[in-house]
């Protein structure tokens, strides 16, 4: 597998100094910088990055070179990169810029170079000091060896790349709200359209893209996007990074090829479930994604597969769970991250989801009622009318859809123990 | 902003003249005065008002929607323990209730030597070394309850000036959502993210 | 840059009903437009549009199906096919609502808002029947005093963003702000920075809720008992309209009304909250006979009236003078005008105090432009007084034109003003160095200044600065600025109908109707109705107070004028006063100027009495009556009318209606301006006058006057009104009262350090004979050095005359 390591296979081989300058250098590195420079014109790097087909990694999968071929034309426009990951189960792109912030940052000038940009900025969430001092470092390495900063080796390309710290706002990694926090002003999603790339930062046409999708840029220009298309199975292309947390033998990052089944990448690659137990759900793709069940194991791990099943890979966020999880209490801890989350500024989301938080807090506690389990789903067909996949809402942004996500499942895969609940009075496992 | 430090001021006047528009700074300058303040307190956002030419209000708008800009006041060390769906599925719940029990200090508030200030918090990435727990936002991962009171006693004992995080995922931590690769010698002098530019880090032991 | 190929109309459906729209125009606007009213709560026409509320969801055809989007925030384009009535509509609208209603605290029967409460109405029309939540509602402090005049009840509030858009967006002082955020959002302000806008008041009137609350009017009503009638506010010269409520014959507010010619809705809170003086236990009701002893008795009408008569008929016609009418009625003016000029025999008249500009500039000059031209102007010049603070509403429509339409905004002034936020360039001169500054401009010394005012149409409002500037400095600027691209000027004078005044004829050089009160042609029509008239020109404010001062002048009639308070020098009016053998003043109250009169008549005002206004656009409109004036106060027009008889003429106002049509009659720019004409049922907008078929006899083209181009040595003075100041109608106002300003004298810091004052010390500004204030100093850097500004008519500086050079120093 390791001849498909696009992004971790630095930091598997070195793991003492992948983050530096001289490993970085040391293996190839700003070599596809230097190759897209000198040898390349902006749109044949674009052209490149189509041919890959590679799509977003944040979590909407949205094909990357079609985003790019959307900027506006405009004297000034930016790169700006989604290190914002808060999604509950997501830590794959604390990794990447902590363990290879150059590959990262050789991506965001070649991004740069192509989308005619001068002003890159790194939106890292506040929780993550660490991250963000690797990466600033790095960027201080990179200017004074010339690859970031005025004239890029000789090249006259200017680009500058800002780190920027978050405060603590999941809702920051939408990117309108990024956007808007990035102004200084509350992290509040704007009204699409106009999208970014047409009206974004300071309503300058603007690129807004994930760690993760960047740092695949180094490899699709040293090794072409054909090349990078030809891994994986259509619309799923490439390698990519998955989180593996909760009930499983082997939690942490896997950089996998899409497209083999659920239950490979559960059992054979995170080892099965600890302590004997049996699996009862997990979630496929962050806390916004329906819960999938034993009877999806043997579904394929590609996007269109699990779309197909109502759910998605979103984040890439793994978070599995045995058989002594209560659906109840593990769909309330999702509903609270989401009300918690919510910016509160159209009205179903903001009381929306803190209803739905509170109902289910309720009948995990003992004070539900029979009204509640319908009541649950009226409610949540408030915000997500239709309680369809891919879902609608009502909201302005996808948070409040989110919330709805645990709701749908429990009450699809287990409602009878959510019934049980409300007749025993409490939890049914204690 | 007159009685901010001088290394301070210029890291304000630096961060305000780098954006293209000045009130992209009122970020990095909540931290920057809540460090001078000790928290974001209302002379900390007057500040970081005449620095944007933002109204006190607008400030306060922008400061109240994020968690990591504490208005009240907050102790030497904040502990932020992670409740989230992977860390509760693996005892975060217990790792909370032990620090609260070890600090004296109930979540959601600052304990009365002024010591400790005690949160849970929303999913904080570390998933794949769950539970886990942050010391002045630098990261433990796979604290388990005992090493979780541990780590509070070890604090109050020890009272570094600069919060670690490698130093503590060595005492105290255990299962990690990747390897980390070589200590970090940069650590968090505050409740305030450590970023240089925020004049929040500074190297330890 | 328009699109050659986007049509101008497009159809859409909703409903099944075809409509033809403008392109780009908002769903919930054009189907709104067309008989299709979707509800909605955080949309309002006058703001950007934010999504935020959902009230407004409806279905739009896709290639993939219906999708909910919410009208307020889509733009239609040809053959979009709308459905409001849907069932995932009705449920998405049920559960909005629902949504909105689960931690609203329901307390309707003690709410301000009960009756005509936009939540309440919806509920009942789009609505659940019973709530379903059964967890605790949120709860906060209520109300909480947010500013002087606002309470907010955070638990009604249904977090819309009206207010906070409104203050950010609109008004431009973004005091109240959402807080934290999710569940816990709400609307407040900074510790100890309170919600001080000139502006909060339309924040109330355009809450969806009863959130925001008034204090003039909390608890004082309810909506079902108001009567209510349309009327012009008339605290400026803006002309904003305005719904006047009444109840059990008090006025109890004044609603903005919606026009694209002048307010857009908004008010200021001095027009807005200003009504209280209506309500006042000081206003008069009696007439007033001074006695020997000098103090006022109560006297019966005809016994003041004969008292009047005889004195006016014993002193010879032209030595009689008469001062006002600016904040009256167009019909009162004109009926005093008649009477000064045909009973009286007099042209001495003057609406204006000294304080304002030439009455034919005014009036007349040309190009004229209107407000709604700020819309399409590619460059606004604000040479005048700070907007901001003498006619607030006319700033909102520069300020939107600047910041939402794309308009350069130049400004010049001796000070900062509420403008230079969003000013392109910002011009700051000494008082007395306008010319100079002038012709700095002119000679292309500010290049960056030259650039943008070449780019037309342009759009220059002009006035006086402040009240020590010459006024013949705004005519050099508008001989300037007349010939820039595409100009129109817009001259500025502020107090309330004193346009109305002036094109009624009240002014030395007019006659009723902009004719020139020396043109051949108008005195001969005018004479054909009237009989002959006094020589002319009169005598200004000025020469009618130095004549009554030195004793060429006997006689004085105030028509709600105090020029003790604001003739520019206090000091000369008093002593005018005092000289005159014989005062009367019409009046709503004792002032400081009705006090030195011999009688005193009681007039009937604001709601009382009806009748029209004209603005500083020359446009003419309605005010009317709602409420009956305190005790036996009478209509002007009929005391006149009244007088007039008792001197052996015949004015023939038998009422306010007759007058207007004498009016209409006989003042040639007034042609055809009835009050049928203006009945608010016809685009509510009023009449520019002239018609475009009438004519307007002066032209009025300004030439470069020269204005004064002599700054002092030491220190000029800068003397400019503030919002709320010590005027006898915002002193009799309990809400406005408490809100003027501390006075101050204001200097540059340089200034200050060469005066060895610091902030805070006590600084004495002297006048010379003009009277003199000692006042603590404030630094103020938006001035040059060399000019200190005092603001005018607080109770401190009423004595202060504006004069040019002063003298600055420690008291002695």
């Amino acid at each position: 597998m390791s001849d498909t390591l696009i992004l971790t296979g630095r930091m598997e081989a070195h793991t003492s100094d992948s983050h530096t300058l001289k490993r970085y250098e040391a293996t190839g590195g700003y070599e596809a910088l230097r190759k897209a420079l000198a040898e390349m014109t902006p749109e044949q790097v674009q052209e490149e990055l189509t041919l890959s087909e590679i799509r977003g990694r944040g979590g909407a999968f949205f094909p990357c070179g079609m985003k790019w071929g959307f900027l506006a034309p405009s004297e000034t426009r930016y790169l700006v990169i989604n290190g914002d990951e808060s999604e509950p189960g997501t830590f794959k792109d604390r990794q990447l810029l902590e363990r290879d912030p150059h590959q990262l940052i050789e991506g965001i000038v070649i991004s740069c170079y192509a989308l005619g940009v001068n002003q890159a900025f790194v939106y890292i969430r506040g929780e993550y000091p660490r991250p963000a001092r690797r990466v600033q470092a790095a960027i201080e390495e990179a200017r004074a060896a010339g690859y970031v900063g005025e004239n890029i080796l000789g090249s006259g390309l200017d680009v500058d790349v800002m780190v920027h710290l978050g405060g603590g706002a999941y809702i920051c990694g939408e990117e309108t709200a990024l956007l808007n926090s990035l102004e200084g002003k509350r992290g509040e999603p704007r009204i699409k359209p106009p999208f970014p790339a047409v009206e974004g930062l300071y309503a300058k046409p603007t690129i807004v893209n994930n760690v993760e999708t960047i740092s695949n840029v180094p490899w699709i220009i040293t090794n072409g996007g054909v090349a990078y298309a030809a891994i994986g199975p259509e619309g799923s292309r490439g390698s990519r990074m998955f989180s593996l947390s909760g009930h499983i033998n082997n939690p942490g990052n896997v950089e996998i090829v899409m497209g083999m089944t659920w239950r490979e990448l559960l059992y054979d690659i995170g080892g099965g479930i600890p302590n004997g137990r049996e699996l009862k759900m997990w979630i496929p793709g962050g806390a916004s994604a329906p819960w999938f069940t034993q009877k999806h194991l043997d579904t394929l791990v590609t996007h269109d597969d699990v779309t197909a099943e109502g759910s998605m890979l979103g984040s890439g966020a793994i978070v599995v769970m045995d058989d002594t999880t209560c659906v109840v209490k593990a769909a309330h801890r999702v509903v609270k991250f989401f009300a918690h989350e919510s910016c509160g500024q159209c009205t179903p989301c903001r009381e929306g989801t803190s209803w739905l938080e509170r109902m289910l807090w309720r009948i995990e506690n003992g004070a539900g009622r029979q009204i509640d389990l319908d009541l649950l789903l009226d409610v949540s067909d408030n915000i997500s009318p239709g309680l369809q996949w891919p879902p609608a809402m009502t909201t302005i942004c996808p948070l409040g859809p989110s919330a709805v996500s645990p709701i749908t499942s429990i009450m699809g895969y287990f409602r009878d123990e959510v019934a049980q609940h409300v007749d025993e009075g409490g939890c049914p496992l204690g | 902003m007159n009685n901010w430090s001088e290394p301070n001021q210029r890291r304000a006047a630096a961060l305000v003249a780098a954006y293209p528009d000045k009130r992209s700074a009122v970020m990095p300058l909540l931290y920057l005065a809540s460090l001078e303040y000790g928290h974001c307190s209302s002379e900390a956002m007057r500040d970081v008002s005449e620095l944007t030419g933002m109204t006190a209000a607008q400030v306060q708008s922008v400061a109240s929607f994020y968690t990591m800009y504490k208005r009240e006041g907050v102790g030497t060390y904040l502990i932020s323990v992670c409740t989230s769906i992977s860390c509760m599925l693996l005892g975060g719940d217990d790792v909370l209730a032990a620090v609260a029990d070890a600090t004296d200090t109930p979540p959601g508030e600052t304990s009365v030597d002024g010591m400790f200030s005690v949160e849970h918090v929303e999913c904080i990435g570390a998933c794949g070394g769950a539970p886990a727990v942050q010391v002045n936002y630098e990261l433990i991962e796979g604290v388990e309850p005992d090493k979780a009171t541990g780590l509070c006693q070890w604090l109050r004992d020890g009272r570094p000036d600069v919060v670690l995080s490698d130093e503590m995922q060595q005492l105290f931590g255990g299962q990690r959502s990747f390897e980390w690769g070589p200590p970090e010698r940069s650590g968090a002098v505050a409740p305030v993210p450590a970023f240089e530019p925020y004049g929040s880090a500074k190297d330890g032991r | 840059m328009a699109d050659e190929t986007r049509p101008e109309k497009v159809t859409i459906t909703v409903d099944g009903q075809e409509m033809v729209v403008g392109n780009g125009a908002l769903l919930i606007q054009a189907a709104q437009d067309n008989g299709n009213y979707i509800p909605r709560f955080c949309w309002h026409a006058r703001m950007n549009p934010v999504g935020m509320c959902r009230m407004c969801l409806v279905e739009v055809e896709t290639p993939r199906g219906p999708r909910l989007v919410t009208a307020c925030t889509t733009p239609v384009n040809d053959g979009m096919e709308v459905d409001t009535q849907s069932d995932v509509v009705k449920k998405a609208q049920e559960g909005v609502l629902e949504f909105l209603l689960i931690n609203h605290p329901l307390d309707c029967p003690v709410c301000d808002r009960g009756g005509e409460c936009p939540l309440q109405d919806q509920t009942m029309s789009y609505g659940p029947g019973e709530s379903r939540f059964v967890e605790e509602k949120r709860h906060f402090e209520k109300p909480i005093e947010i500013s002087d005049l606002v309470l907010l009840d955070r638990e009604r509030c249904i977090l819309c963003a009206r207010c906070t858009r409104f203050s950010d967006e609109i008004s431009g002082d973004p005091l109240i702000e959402f807080k934290d955020r999710g569940n816990y959002t709400q609307v407040l302000t900074f510790p100890d920075e309170p919600f001080a806008s000139y502006f909060s008041g339309n924040t109330v009137q355009i809450c969806p809720v009863g959130a925001l609350t008034a204090k003039p009017y909390r608890f004082r009503a309810r909506p079902w008992d108001l009567e209510a009638v349309e009327s012009t506010c008339t605290h400026c010269s803006v002309g904003c309209r305005i719904s006047v409520q009444a109840s059990q014959n008090q006025v109890l507010r004044f609603l903005g009304v919606d026009n694209d010619a002048t307010n857009h809705g908004w008010l200021c809170d001095k027009g807005r909250f200003g009504f209280e003086y209506i309500n006042s236990p000081d206003r008069l009701g009696t007439p007033l006979i001074k006695g020997e002893d000098g103090e006022f008795r109560e006297a019966s009408w005809g016994e003041a009236l004969d008292v009047v008569a005889d004195h006016l008929g014993s002193i010879l016609g032209p030595e009689v003078a008469g001062l006002g009418g600016a904040r009256g009625t167009n019909e009162e003016a004109f009926a005093f005008g008649k009477f000064m000029r045909t009973i009286v025999v007099t042209p001495h008249l003057d609406a204006q105090l000294g304080d304002g500009l030439d009455p034919q500039f005014l009036v007349a000059a040309t190009p004229r432009s209107a407000i709604p031209d700020l819309e399409s102007a590619a460059t606004i010049l604000v040479w005048g007084p700070d907007l901001k603070e003498e006619l607030p509403v006319l700033y909102l429509r520069v300020r939107r034109a600047a910041t939402e339409l794309g308009a350069n905004l130049v400004v010049v002034h001796p000070r900062r003003t509420g403008l230079d936020d969003v000013a392109t360039h910002k011009l700051t001169y000494r008082p007395g160095e306008g010319a100079a500054m002038l012709a700095a401009i002119a000679g292309g010394e500010h290049p960056e200044v030259t650039e943008v005012l070449n780019e037309g149409p342009v759009v220059a409002l002009i006035g006086r600065p402040g009240l020590t500037e010459d006024a013949r400095l705004a005519e050099s600027v508008a001989a300037f600025a007349r010939d820039l691209p595409e100009a129109g000027l817009l001259p500025l004078a502020r107090r309330s109908n004193v346009y109305g005044a002036l094109d009624m004829g009240l002014a030395p050089n007019l006659l009723p109707g902009r004719v020139a009160a020396t043109a051949d042609a108008g005195r001969a029509a005018l004479e054909d109705a009237w009989g002959p008239l006094p020589e002319a020109p009169g005598r200004d404010a000025a020469g009618i107070m130095t004549g009554l001062a030195e004793g060429e002048l006997k006689g004085l009639v105030l028509l709600g004028s105090d020029p003790v308070r604001d003739f520019v020098d206090p000091a000369l009016a008093r002593k005018a006063l005092e000289a005159a053998e014989f005062v009367v003043a019409f009046d709503l109250f004792l002032s400081d100027s009705a006090r030195m009169a011999d009688v005193v008549l009681p007039v009937e005002g604001f709601a009382e009495s009806e009748g029209t206004v004209t603005n500083l656009e020359g446009r003419v409109q309605k005010v009317n009556r709602l409420i009956p004036g305190p005790g036996q106060s009478r209509p002007t027009w009929s005391i006149l009318d009244d007088l007039a008889a008792r001197m052996g003429g015949d004015l023939g106002a038998a009422s306010a209606e007759d007058v207007s049509r004498e009016i209409a009659d006989l003042a040639p720019a007034y042609a055809g301006i009835t009050w049928e004409a203006l009945d608010w049922g016809v685009g509510r907008e009023g009449l520019v006058a002239p018609l475009p078929e009438a004519e307007q006899p002066l032209e009025f083209v300004p030439v470069d006057a020269g204005g004064n181009g002599e700054a002092p040595k030491n220190f000029a003075l800068h003397l400019a009104r503030v919002l709320y100041d010590d005027g006898v109608l915002s002193r009799v106002a309990p809400s406005l009262a408490p809100l003027a300003p501390e006075a101050a004298v204001h200097l540059h810091p340089d200034d200050l350090g060469r005066l060895g004052a610091a902030v805070g010390d006590i600084v004495r500004v002297s006048a010379g004979n003009r009277g003199a204030v000692e006042l603590p100093a404030v630094a103020d850097a938006s001035l040059a050095t060399g000019t200190v500004y005092v603001p005018a008519n607080l109770a401190a500086t009423a004595s202060l005359g504006a004069v040019l050079a002063v003298t600055v120093g420690k008291p002695s």
